[in-house]
């Protein structure tokens, strides 16, 4: 569903300076998988979630995202490589004129899907993230959790084959980022490849999935059913 | 219907959060194409005026009919004619007689009929219309045939006209060229209109590009903001002429009376090219404002 091949991505600092983002990382991410991508802020983390949404491309090496490769995606083709993805960020984005339906609703809206089918699936989904009694609520009168889910909401509505968070639960208390993952769990088990990057020790060391450590650019660490750190680091 | 619904909605939206900005526009495009209109009249006005005038024609010798000297005999036309065919310059001789002077001025001046009523049929003198080779050989021409018996004027049609010309030419051409400036600026308030609009609605952009919604369908109402504005200050201007310029040629054709006008439907048919390029330069700075703005 997703395959990094060789991938380093420089950007420029200054005159002559660089940072090596990402520098030759391999990674491949079955469908239907959940994978963690932790390390610390520098580490990588956010341009390679920016690489699989073509936000940018790879300077060297091949990004594959559900059957695309980005490298040739022409870029009148993006947005329905968009439309496979599903992408959740931790400040939630919503538009706050609009209500919880209109949030979800617009992701449908603007990619021209008929009123019948948008009237169909945002109840759906709502229901599923548990906000069916919030449906007219402004993101403004919705608690942090609330407003993770609506964005989850939003995310997941088209039905994407991959949904991408990046550090979903980083502004939100432990019990309710426990609720954020269940629901993220819950997602994963429809069948959709959920690729989370996160800070969160405890929620990795709780989920026991496949945990990718990325540091100054470089995959450390690959590991199936892992935690968050090797011991006591 | 939807999308429509949709499209016009964010734009409408766009205009409303910026008023001063969109008022500013609609002004600028409104004093840009009100110049591009009125040269593009102007124009039509020198079309009109020097039609029948250019024709094949460009020395009249005017011949006397008892009105300012004796009435030109059979005999001394006949000469007269001969001579000009004699000329080397002279390439062309026609004949035209008061009758045909007549109806050339019906059909020239069919705009005013009180002009061509206080005209008797008789009025107008009868001419050789003389075509020349070259026609800088005025001077050999005149020189020959101004005192010829039954000659009342030799007039060069071109100078007249040359001058006329040389004047309409020279404010129609300043009207283009200020119209052009003011056009570009208009554009490029324009652009810089439909970029804080962007700006405004970032948020919104950024939701919808990674949601998956297509550059155009995120474009479009930015760039159909722009075109309203630009489509207005269109309607604007051009309603300014369509009140104004009939009324002044009106004027105009009662002060001078040997030249015809235009009148409403020459307005009437500047019109498609006006909110064209009102219509255009709108789209064409929002499409460049947009461009890296809203790329992907």
């Amino acid at each position: 569903m997703i395959r990094l091949q060789n991938v380093t991505k420089v950007f420029k600092r200054g005159r002559d300076g660089e940072v090596r983002a990402l520098d030759d990382v391999s990674i491949e991410v079955v469908k239907g998988e959940f994978v963690f991508v932790v390390g610390p802020s520098g580490s990588g983390k956010s341009t390679l979630m920016r690489l699989l949404t073509r936000e940018q491309v790879a300077d060297k090496g091949e990004v594959w995202v559900a059957g695309k490769n980005l490298r040739s995606l022409r870029s009148w083709k993006v947005p329905m490589l968009r439309r496979d993805i599903g992408y959740v960020f931790q400040d939630f984005k919503l538009l706050p004129t609009k209500t919880v339906y209109e949030n979800v609703a617009f992701a449908l809206e603007v990619i021209g899907r008929s009123r019948n089918d948008i009237a169909l699936r945002v109840p759906e989904v709502l229901e599923l993230v548990g906000l069916e009694e919030k449906t007219g609520a402004l993101p403004g009168e919705l608690s942090g959790g609330q407003q993770q889910r609506v964005s989850i909401a939003r995310a997941f509505v088209n039905t994407p084959r991959i949904l991408l968070a990046d550090e979903p639960t980083g502004n939100l208390d432990p019990a309710t980022s426990v609720e954020i993952m269940r629901l993220l769990d819950r997602i994963n088990r429809t069948g959709a490849t959920v690729v989370m990057a996160t800070h969160d020790q405890a929620i990795v060391d709780s989920m026991r999935r496949r945990v990718i450590e990325l540091e100054g650019g470089h995959v450390v660490r690959d590991q199936s059913r892992g935690v968050y750190g090797y011991g006591d680091r | 219907m939807t999308r429509l619904r949709y499209l016009l909605s964010e734009a409408l939206i766009g205009l409303k959060r910026n008023v001063l900005m969109t008022f500013a526009v609609v002004l600028s495009v409104t004093v840009s194409l009100t110049l591009l209109g009125a040269s593009l009249l102007l124009a039509a006005q020198v079309d009109l005026a020097t039609d029948e005038w250019t024709g094949r024609v460009e020395v009249s010798i005017f011949l006397c009919d008892d009105r300012t000297c004796p009435a030109i005999t059979p005999e001394q036309e006949e000469r007269l004619r001969d001579e000009l065919e004699s000329v080397p310059v002279v390439a062309e001789v026609y004949y035209e007689s008061k009758r045909e002077a007549y109806e050339r001025f019906q059909e020239l001046f069919r705009n005013q009929p009180t002009l061509v009523d206080a005209i008797e049929p008789d009025t107008l003198p009868a001419s050789f219309r003389v075509k020349l080779t070259d026609p800088s050989q005025f001077g050999v021409v005149a020189s020959q045939f101004a005192s010829y018996p039954g000659v009342e004027e030799v007039v060069d049609q071109r100078e007249v006209l040359n001058q006329f010309l040389r004047f309409t030419d020279i404010v129609r051409n300043g009207a283009l060229v200020v119209a052009i400036i003011q056009l570009l600026a208009a554009g490029v308030l324009i652009a810089n209109t439909i970029r804080v609009a962007a700006f405004a609605r970032r948020e919104q952009t950024s939701v919808m590009k990674l949601v998956g919604a297509s550059n155009w369908y995120i474009r479009l109402p930015f760039v159909i903001e722009g075109v309203i504005a630009g489509a207005l200050g269109s309607l604007v201007s051009w309603l300014l002429l369509y009140f104004t310029v009939p009324n002044v040629t009106e004027q105009l054709r009662s002060d001078i009376e040997l030249m015809p006008f235009i009148g409403t439907p020459e307005v009437i048919a500047v019109a498609p090219w006006m909110f064209a390029a009102g219509v255009g330069i709108a789209a064409l700075s929002s499409i460049v404002a947009l461009r890296r703005f809203l790329d992907v």
